[in-house]
């Protein structure tokens, strides 16, 4: 017999890696990019930063965007600064398929009720301009997870850059 | 017949040279006849983007000539025994401030059998000073070997003093970091020449703080990152952001400093305000001007391979440095005053990277084109200058690409390139 905590622990545990499997599927597939920032709470964080400057605490970072506002405004700077204007079918950026492989994740319990997952992380993109697949990135997520309106929210996320030398620009979140 | 004569072999390239003749002999007359050069001095041969042997000849006539190459700013390596490796051209260095606090470059390769002597991006090295795994020597912060493992059976004159690291000329000038491992090179403040006006503006008098850096690679040649930064045609067309908030440049210029002979450049410029601006973000601070009295922009090289700005409230030096032929990284390094309250550090870290920065909302799109001509550049031809470039020489507006003439022309004069004839229609 299964005490009833225990049950809810699981289901939670389990609703916080499908929104990793989520956020995996929304940021690979330009035509869902518009779903990210529903993934976070409405009050939250999106840092990407390299490890470099996360062991020296140095402040500077790849991508800040320290509040709700700047994670919604990332999608007006990917679909019309980059956009070109937002005009259809036009970018000024090199496209390419991005493909995150996301390996060992592990979920921990943190302050109120909050979920902490952390995953290993790597992301390829098949660049069009001359059909090679780049490594764009390898690192670690650390996540807060949270609960409060009852659906599982990106609290924080911390996206840590083993390959402090970016080996090329990249237009989706990581 | 000279070399550089030697090198005059197509038919469009038979009139006279320019007045002024090369700063070094060049090195490798056969190559550079192999490069057609045409006579005009705003077209540029494709073939000097996809040579592999001009590349190697870059890094010696270039990068190891007679100019000054930006490695840095005291800020970042603010204590005794502070140190950040880089490289001049291929050149790997270790960038320091010794135990007395004299900042030096010393080469990054061990005397004895040439180990590179410290990983990793930066650290301190501490009251050892630097100690090579290989076979242990050990060399101070001034490069000077301090002890050898093992010296029985050295040959008997064996002498300490005379395996000291290689170490580069070094200068700075507003706390930024130069080196030099040409003896002809001039003193820096006359290289600099007129441009140290502008890097005052930016750098003041040298105190700022270091917030990070943040370095990427860019797919193609270091010539077409560079070259980028004079064209100020491409602005307003690649950069759509602009377009988007409804931003503006006005009243700039684009000089190019001492363009008879080392060609840097200074762009100025003044914006829209950012309460005229089209709202389009919830977060419109990364156009924001808190910390100067207006919107005014520099932007400068410092050739070959440095570029400095003061961007809205962005302080930014770049040290751009070629891997390969087709791949060039591009550190941006992040800057506050010393004087800064904590605000306003803050608002320049929310900034700076999301405007000028690999991920940076005016950035990508550099890199998506530059990559694009580096692809196309095995199509042989020339890509040509236009805008701006009825005007023969500086003052240039801001919207010209007429100042990228002057930067080949300091670039054909260190390869020993044929220079482009005065009087050439264009
Ligand atoms: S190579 Fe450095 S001690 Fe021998
Ligand atoms: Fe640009």
């Amino acid at each position: 017999m299964i005490p009833t905590g225990v049950l809810e622990a699981d289901a939670r545990k389990q609703a916080a890696l499908d929104l990793l499997v989520r956020y995996v599927r929304v940021v690979d597939d330009p035509r869902r990019i518009e779903e990210w920032p529903d993934l976070f709470a409405a009050e939250a964080e999106y840092l990407v930063i390299t490890r470099e400057n996360y062991e020296r605490g140095l402040p500077i970072a790849v991508i800040r965007d320290d509040s709700k506002d700047r994670i919604c405004d990332r999608l007006v700077i990917i679909k019309q600064f980059w956009g070109a204007g937002g005009r259809a079918e036009d970018h000024h950026y090199n496209a390419g398929w991005p493909r995150h492989i996301v390996g060992p994740t592990w979920v921990e319990s943190g302050d109120a009720g909050q979920l902490l997952v952390g995953a290993h992380f790597m992301v390829w993109s098949t660049a069009a301009v001359d059909g090679s697949p780049r490594l764009l990135v390898v690192g670690e997520y650390r996540d807060v997870v949270d609960f409060a309106t009852g659906a599982p929210k990106l609290k924080k996320k911390t996206v840590i850059l083993d390959t402090s030398i970016l080996q090329d620009v990249f237009v989706y979140p990581l | 017949m000279d070399a550089r004569r030697s090198a005059q072999v197509g038919p469009t390239d038979r009139s006279p040279d320019g007045t002024l003749g090369p700063a070094a002999p060049p090195a490798a007359p056969d190559l550079l006849a192999r490069i057609r050069w045409p006579q005009e001095d705003n077209k540029i041969p494709r073939e000097i983007f996809t040579d592999p042997d001009l590349f190697r000849l870059e890094m010696d006539a270039v990068f190891t000539g007679p100019v000054w190459v930006l490695v840095g700013h005291e800020s970042e390596i603010p204590r005794p025994g502070d140190y950040k490796t880089f490289s001049v051209g291929a050149i790997p260095v270790i960038v320091i401030r010794s135990a007395d606090g004299r900042i030096g470059v010393l080469v990054n390769a061990c005397a004895h059998r040439g180990t590179r002597l410290v990983e990793g991006p930066s650290g301190n090295v501490g009251r050892g000073g630097f100690r090579c795994i290989y076979h242990m020597w050990t060399y101070d912060t001034e490069g000077r070997l301090t002890a050898v493992s093992l010296p029985q059976d050295f040959p008997s004159d064996f002498r300490k003093e005379d395996y000291g690291l290689a170490r580069a000329r070094t200068e700075t000038y507003g706390g930024a970091i130069f080196a030099t491992f040409h003896d002809d090179a001039p003193p820096l403040r006359d290289y600099l020449a007129e441009l140290a006006d502008g890097l005052d503006r930016v750098l003041g008098d040298g105190a700022l703080r270091y917030l990070g850096a943040i370095s990427v690679i860019f797919r193609t040649n270091w010539k077409l990152y560079i070259e980028n930064i004079y064209d100020g045609y491409h602005v307003t067309a690649l950069h759509t952001g602009f377009q988007v908030v409804r931003l503006r440049s006005h009243g700039g210029e684009r000089l190019v400093p001492n363009y008879e002979r080392h060609g840097h450049l200074w762009g100025r410029s003044h914006s829209t305000p950012v309460d005229q601006l089209n709202p389009v973000l919830r977060d419109m601070s990364l156009f924001e001007v808190r910390t100067k009295p207006s919107t005014d922009h520099n932007i400068m090289v410092v050739f070959p391979s440095g570029v400095v700005t003061d961007y809205f409230d962005t302080i930014q030096m770049r040290y751009v440095v070629p891997l390969e032929l087709d791949r060039t990284m591009i550190e941006f390094v992040f800057f506050a005053r010393a004087e800064d309250t904590e605000e306003e550090v803050w608002h320049r870290v929310r900034q700076g990277p999301a405007v000028l920065g690999p991920a940076g909302a005016i950035t990508l799109e550099d890199a998506a084109a530059l990559e694009r001509v580096q692809l196309s550049a095995t199509a042989r031809g020339e890509n040509v200058v236009l805008k701006g470039t009825p005007r023969r020489f500086p003052p240039y507006r801001h919207v010209d690409e007429a100042p990228i003439r002057h930067f080949y022309q300091a670039y054909r004069r260190l390869l020993g390139f044929t220079l482009p004839s005065e009087d050439a229609p264009r």
